[in-house]
């Protein structure tokens, strides 16, 4: 408990000084509790989720680092790892993969990077997935831009 | 810019010791400054020990089948033990497989040996006749004791079990030795002769221990010249140590020899002994 408290205030300093060299990635630490999170990461550009912004949601267990946080995707997004009503993520490093030496913000990061890299045997979702193993980039495209456009882009008007 | 980055590479490069190398190198699991450095033993990563030592218990506990490696956090190859206590020559192991760490070739005589090496020999050599056993040619008397010995002795300085390798390769030195001596009367004179025996051991035991081969290859002299079995050695051996350092041996021996390698610090890894003298 300590040890993850300590280290999460270590992450936080990190993550003041780091704000200004990596736009893609803001991490907010909850007002009134170090193990709640939120993220606002940028669709990566010729993507799909383009010029889109998405919102993560921490929760970091106390056995931080030894253990993941979990993470879901809070906005709505059509891709083949993230499941769509619930917004888990199928991601080997927030699993098995884990190790203490990642971060919240290295998370991000690869968070960001299975954005532009989806990989469609391990789906959460089918469709998202079929359409990419079936070979429809196009399809798949057009999907996830409308749901990009719906969900992670400021409303017109 | 590019000038900007290069003092940046240069601030990393000054600073190899002290704090601010520790902030710029933080444990990557804690990321807090180093505490109590650990390493492990194939990629050499630093972590505080408690770090370490807390993940691999994490990742044992995870894991039904017993874990042989630990994966590095940082750089995912596979290490067999974490080291740790890293002072002048000596350092601690932990291995990742227990069964390794609780294997019992490492007895009390191998600590007593280890501890040996921290205490100044001077006592020992009253006991024995160095002179003699060069100036009677001693040395070509087969001593067959020496293998077991000189293996619990490797075991004891390099804390590995498997040792026979160096063990043959330090027998097969000291053979050479003799036979080249047998061949007939030589020229070279006993002190020669002695001076012959040690730059030869050392050439042959330097490799693999390093900063402790001086003091190996006078403790290989002793062994010999005692003409003594091993068990009446040690026992000869612990008399002497007794009275330079005037403390019984203690059941709780690592910790006296911790205690030991914080007052004695003047072996180094990487210290030829030429100067050492």
């Amino acid at each position: 408990m300590q040890a993850s408290r300590a280290r999460l205030f270590k992450e936080y300093k990190e993550v003041q000084r780091e704000k200004a060299i990596d736009s893609d990635i803001q991490l907010v630490c909850d007002d009134s509790n170090i193990f709640k999170w939120t993220a606002l990461i940028k669709g990566p550009s010729e993507t799909p989720f383009e010029g889109g912004v998405f919102q993560l949601a921490f929760s970091v267990p106390e056995q931080y680092p030894l253990q993941p946080p979990q993470v879901r995707f809070l906005t709505k997004i059509f891709h083949p790892n993230v499941h769509f009503k619930t917004g888990e993520i199928c991601l080997d490093i927030l699993k098995n993969a884990w190790s203490p030496a990642w971060t919240l913000q290295s998370v991000c990061r690869a968070i960001i990077a299975l954005m532009a890299h989806p990989e469609a045997d391990s789906p959460l979702n089918c469709d998202s997935g079929n359409l990419l193993r079936s070979g429809d980039l196009r399809g798949y495209q057009s999907m996830a831009r409308m749901y990009t456009r719906l969900a992670a882009m400021p409303k017109k008007g | 810019m590019e000038q900007k980055e290069e003092e940046d590479d240069e601030e990393e490069e000054s600073s190899s010791v002290g704090s601010l190398n520790n902030e710029l190198n933080p444990c990557p699991i804690c990321l807090g400054p180093v505490n109590q450095e650990a390493y492990l033993d194939r990629c050499f990563h630093k972590f505080c020990y408690n770090c370490i030592a807390h993940w691999a218990k994490y990742v044992a506990a995870r894991n039904s089948q017993p874990q042989f490696t630990l994966r590095c956090p940082y750089c995912k190859s596979d290490n067999i033990s974490i080291v740790y206590e890293c002072e002048g020559d000596s350092f601690q192991r932990h291995y990742i497989n227990k069964e390794l760490e609780k294997s019992t070739f490492f007895t009390k005589a191998h600590k007593f040996r280890l501890r040996c090496y921290y205490c100044e020999p001077g006592a020992i050599y009253n006991k024995f006749n160095v002179q003699r056993f060069w100036k009677l040619h001693r040395y070509l008397q087969p001593n067959k004791w020496l293998q077991f010995w000189l293996k619990r002795e490797i075991q004891a300085l390099t804390q590995e079990e498997d040792v026979d390798v160096v063990v043959h390769h330090i027998l097969g030195s000291i053979e050479s030795f003799t036979r080249q001596k047998e061949r007939g009367p030589s020229k070279r004179t006993i002190e020669e002769n002695r001076e012959d025996f040690k730059a030869l051991i050392s050439d042959a035991a330097r490799p693999f221990l390093i900063g402790r081969t001086k003091r190996f290859v006078d403790e290989i002299e002793l062994f010999l010249v005692s003409c003594l079995n091993v068990e009446a050695y040690d026992e000869v051996y612990a008399q002497c140590v007794e009275m330079v350092t005037s403390g019984a041996v203690h059941e709780d021996e690592e910790e006296r020899l911790q205690e030991v390698n914080r007052q004695l610090p003047y072996l180094h890894f990487f210290d030829e002994d030429t100067d050492t003298e």
